[in-house]
C-alpha cells in the first residue's frame, strides 16, 4: 500500500505546480475563448459557444497574420536547421580555441529578443542604417533603400533576425547529438569501406535525427511565438504582424478577451499540431 | 528509512513553500501584479517604513512623473500619508492596468491615465470619479478631455498640447518673410525651402505605423476645419479627407523624409531639433528641447508659433495630456485622492516644472512661469494654450485603441504607397463606423 502511494506523494507537488501553472490556465483560456467578454462592456459578459472561434476564422485580418507566421517559420526552420546543423560540425572540430568559439557562437541566443530587434533595427534603418551606408558606398544603390517598408522584405528581415538568435540553440543539440555518438561505429565504417559521404548518410545524420527533431520543434515554436523582433522592427503595423502580434493586439490592446482568448487557442493547436508532426516523423529508431 | 525520512521532508518543505507562497495579506503597498514586463522599481516616502498616520498608498507612474523624496516627505508630513512609488516604464502602465483590473485588483491606489486611456477605462469602470473645484475646472482646460457624463475620472498633470515650431534662419536663408498662417502657406514654404535647397525634407511628419500617426491627422484635420468626429463618433469625412489629402501631397512631393514612414514619431519630430525639418506640429515638450544643448544642434533658431488653420491662425488644438487617477478597486481612496490633490495643486505644478520639467496644466501657473522667465522660448506657448479643445465630441471612445490602430496602419499604408488617401480614408472609415455602431 505504502509503495503504492509513495510515488504519487513525491509526484504531488508538481502535479499540483503543473496544474495550477499550466493545465488550469489552458483549460481556462478556453473557457474565456467561449464568451462574448469586451472589458470595456463589463456588463455584457455571456457564453457565444464557438462564435469567437468563427468570427476569427472569418477575418481577413487573422489570415493575414497566419501567411506571415507562415512565411516567418518556413525561412527560420530551413535556415536554423541547415546553418545549426553546420555549425554545430564545425564546433564539433577539436581545435585549440574550441571553447571560446563555442562560448561566441552561444552569444545571439544569449541576448533578449527585443535587444536583438532593436539592433537589427540599426542594421536596416532606411535613415541612418549600417546595410544603406553599406550600399550606397559600394555604389550598389543611389539612395538609401527602404529594407523595412515592404511586407516580404520585412518578413525576410525579421526571419534572419530570429534565425541568428536561433541557431545557438541548434547547434548546441546538434553539437550534443554528434558528441553523443560512439567513436567505434565511425571506426567500424570504415573498415568496412566508407567514404566521408557514405558515413554521413548512414551514421551521422539517422543518429542525429532526434536531436534535430528537438532543434526543429523547438525553432518552429520559437518562429510561431516570434513576437519581440516583430514590435522592435516594425511596432504594431499591420504589414509585419503575426497570429501572436494579432492575439496582443486584440486581448491587450483591443481589450476584447474573448477573442484573444480564441486566437491565443489557435496559436496553441497550431504550435501543438506542428510539435507532434515533427516528433512523430523525426524521432525514429536507428538500428545497426 | 533514511531516503523515505528525506523524501518525506521534502515534500513537507516543497509544500510548505508554496502555500507560503500562495497565501498572505493582500496589502495595498504591494500591488504589483507583473503585467507584460519593462523595468519598475519601488521606492517608500517614508524612511522608517512604518504606516503613518494617515495610512500608505502605492503609486504607479512613468519616470517623468515621479516626484522628488522631498517632496514626498513633505507630502507625508503634512498628511500623515506615505507614499509607496513604483516607477514603471509608461508602456506597461497599462498593460498591468488592464491585468490586475481583470482580476478585480488595483494594480495601485493612484495611476497614470494617459488621455488616450480615459474612455475605455471608464467604460470597464475602473477609475474613481474625483471632486475638482469650479476655480480649477476654468484654470484647466485639459480636464474636459478626462471628464466623461460629468465625472472627472482623472486631473492632468503635464500638459501637452499641439504647437507649431519652424526654423527662422531657414526661412531667412530661403528669403520667406512671414511665418505661416495657413496650412496652404506652410506647403508652399515647405517646396520653396526643398527647391532652394535649404532643406531637403522640411516638413516633419510621423508616418510609421504608430499612434503618434494618427493623432498627426486627427489634429491636422481639427486645426484646418475645426472637426474631425462627427456627433455619431464617425470620422467627419470632409475634414478627414482633406487631411488625409495633404499628407500625401507632402509625401509625393518628397517633403517628408522617407524615413519618417519607418522611425519612431519622435524620430521624426526630432528632426526639426538637427536642421533636417523645418516645420513642426508637436509636443509643448519642444519649447524646452529647442533651448537645450543637449538635445538641439540649432539653438536659437527654432521659434514656437501658433498652429496655421484653414485661412488663418486655426482656432483650437488639440492636447494630449497626461493625468493621474485613483483606481475603483483600490482600498485607500480617500488618502489617494487627498495625493491627487496635492500633486496637482498650483504650487506643486511649479515645483515639478522645475524638477520633473512638466508643463503645467494650470494656466495661471503657466502663465507664472513664463511671465518669470522659467520657461524660455515660450513663444506663441501661451497663447495657443487657452486655444485648447478636445475634438472628441462625446468625450475619448471606449474604442479608441482599436481606432487609432486602424487609422495608422491606413495612413502607413498610404505612406508606403500601397493606397491612395481615399482608399486609406474608406478603410479608416469603415472600422470607425463599425466600433462606433458597436
Amino acid at each position: 500500500m505504502r509503495k503504492k502511494i509513495l510515488p504519487y506523494l513525491l509526484l504531488s507537488p508538481m502535479i499540483l505546480i503543473m496544474g495550477v501553472l499550466v493545465f488550469y490556465p489552458i483549460i481556462a483560456t478556453f473557457s474565456y475563448s467561449l464568451k462574448k467578454w469586451k472589458l470595456t462592456a463589463p456588463n455584457d459578459i455571456h457564453m457565444v459557444g464557438l462564435r469567437n472561434y468563427a468570427a476569427i476564422l472569418k477575418s481577413d485580418s487573422f489570415w493575414y497574420s497566419f501567411q506571415n507566421t507562415l512565411f516567418i517559420l518556413a525561412v527560420v526552420v530551413l535556415l536554423t536547421t541547415v546553418l545549426g546543423f553546420l555549425t554545430s560540425i564545425f564546433l564539433n572540430i577539436d581545435v585549440k580555441w574550441s571553447g571560446i568559439l563555442l562560448a561566441v557562437a552561444m552569444l545571439p541566443w544569449a541576448l533578449p529578443p527585443y535587444v536583438n530587434g532593436i539592433l537589427w533595427k540599426f542594421v536596416f534603418s532606411s535613415g541612418y542604417g549600417f546595410m544603406n551606408k553599406a550600399v550606397i558606398g559600394l555604389g550598389l544603390a543611389g539612395k538609401p533603400i527602404e529594407w523595412l517598408s515592404s511586407r516580404w522584405s520585412l518578413l525576410l528581415i525579421v526571419s534572419l533576425v530570429v534565425t541568428w538568435r536561433s541557431i545557438p540553440f541548434t547547434a548546441l543539440v546538434c553539437l550534443a547529438g554528434r558528441q553523443s555518438i560512439p567513436g567505434g561505429l565511425y571506426e567500424a565504417a570504415r573498415i568496412d569501406g566508407g567514404n566521408r559521404r557514405t558515413i554521413f548518410r548512414t551514421i551521422t545524420l539517422p543518429l542525429m535525427l532526434p536531436f534535430l527533431a528537438i532543434g526543429i520543434t523547438s525553432t518552429s515554436v520559437t518562429a510561431i511565438n516570434v513576437f519581440d523582433e516583430i514590435i522592435a522592427l516594425s511596432g504594431y503595423s499591420d504589414l509585419g504582424k503575426n497570429i501572436l502580434v494579432e492575439s496582443y493586439m486584440t486581448t491587450f490592446s483591443f481589450l476584447d478577451f474573448g477573442k484573444g482568448s480564441a486566437v491565443t487557442y489557435l496559436v496553441m493547436l497550431f504550435a501543438g499540431i506542428l510539435g507532434i508532426f515533427y516528433l512523430r516523423s523525426l524521432n525514429k529508431e536507428v538500428e545497426y | 528509512m533514511k531516503k523515505r525520512l528525506i523524501s518525506t521532508l521534502l515534500i513537507l518543505s516543497m509544500t510548505a513553500a508554496m502555500a507560503a507562497g500562495c497565501s498572505g495579506k493582500e496589502s495595498s503597498s504591494d500591488s504589483n501584479t507583473g503585467g507584460t514586463g519593462g523595468a519598475s522599481s519601488d521606492t517608500t516616502a517614508s524612511d522608517d517604513g512604518a504606516d503613518g498616520e494617515g495610512g500608505s498608498i502605492t503609486f504607479m507612474a512613468p519616470d517623468w512623473a515621479i516626484p522628488t523624496d522631498d517632496q514626498l516627505k513633505a507630502f507625508t508630513d503634512e498628511t500623515g500619508i506615505e507614499v509607496t512609488v513604483n516607477e514603471v516604464g509608461w508602456d506597461d502602465i497599462r498593460d498591468k492596468m488592464v491585468t490586475a483590473a481583470a482580476g478585480g485588483q488595483a494594480v495601485a491606489d493612484v495611476v497614470e491615465v494617459d488621455w488616450s486611456w480615459v474612455g475605455e477605462f471608464y467604460a470597464a469602470d475602473w477609475l474613481e470619479p474625483l471632486d475638482v473645484s469650479d476655480e480649477v475646472k476654468a484654470d484647466m482646460p485639459t480636464l474636459e478631455t478626462f471628464t466623461k457624463d460629468g465625472n472627472v475620472l482623472a486631473i492632468p498633470y503635464a500638459n501637452d498640447y499641439r504647437l507649431s515650431y519652424y526654423n527662422t534662419k531657414q526661412y531667412e536663408d530661403a528669403e520667406i518673410k512671414e511665418e505661416p498662417q495657413t496650412w496652404d502657406e506652410v506647403y508652399a514654404n515647405c517646396k520653396t525651402l526643398k527647391e532652394k535647397g535649404v532643406c531637403d525634407y522640411p516638413f516633419a511628419l510621423p508616418l510609421n505605423a504608430e499612434e503618434k500617426t494618427s493623432t498627426y491627422l486627427m489634429w491636422l484635420a481639427y486645426t484646418m476645419n475645426g472637426i474631425v468626429f462627427n456627433d455619431d463618433g464617425t470620422l467627419n469625412k470632409d475634414s478627414v479627407l482633406a487631411a488625409l489629402k495633404y499628407e500625401e501631397q507632402l509625401i509625393k512631393d518628397e517633403l517628408v523624409d522617407p524615413a519618417d514612414k519607418t522611425s519612431s514619431g519622435m524620430d521624426a519630430y526630432k528632426r526639426i531639433l538637427s536642421g533636417s525639418a523645418n516645420f513642426l506640429t508637436g509636443p509643448t515638450s519642444f519649447v524646452s528641447k529647442s533651448t537645450n544643448e543637449e538635445d538641439c544642434s540649432v539653438i536659437g533658431q527654432i521659434t514656437p508659433i501658433l498652429v496655421p488653420g484653414k485661412d488663418a491662425k486655426a482656432t483650437v488644438t488639440m492636447a494630449l495630456p497626461e493625468a493621474l487617477g485613483v483606481t475603483k478597486f483600490s482600498e485607500n481612496k480617500d488618502a489617494a485622492k487627498k495625493f491627487i490633490e496635492w500633486y496637482t495643486s498650483a504650487e506643486m505644478q511649479e515645483a515639478l516644472n522645475e524638477t520633473n520639467t512638466a508643463i503645467p496644466t494650470l494656466n495661471s501657473v503657466l502663465k507664472k512661469l513664463i511671465d518669470d522667465g522659467k520657461i524660455q522660448n515660450a513663444g506663441a506657448m501661451m497663447e495657443q494654450a487657452e486655444l485648447i479643445a478636445s475634438p472628441f465630441p462625446g468625450g475619448v471612445p471606449s474604442y479608441y485603441a482599436e481606432m487609432s490602430n486602424a487609422m495608422y496602419n491606413a495612413i502607413n499604408k498610404m505612406a508606403l504607397g500601397e493606397m491612395t488617401a481615399d482608399e486609406a480614408y474608406a478603410e479608416m472609415e469603415a472600422k470607425v463606423a463599425e466600433l462606433a455602431a458597436e
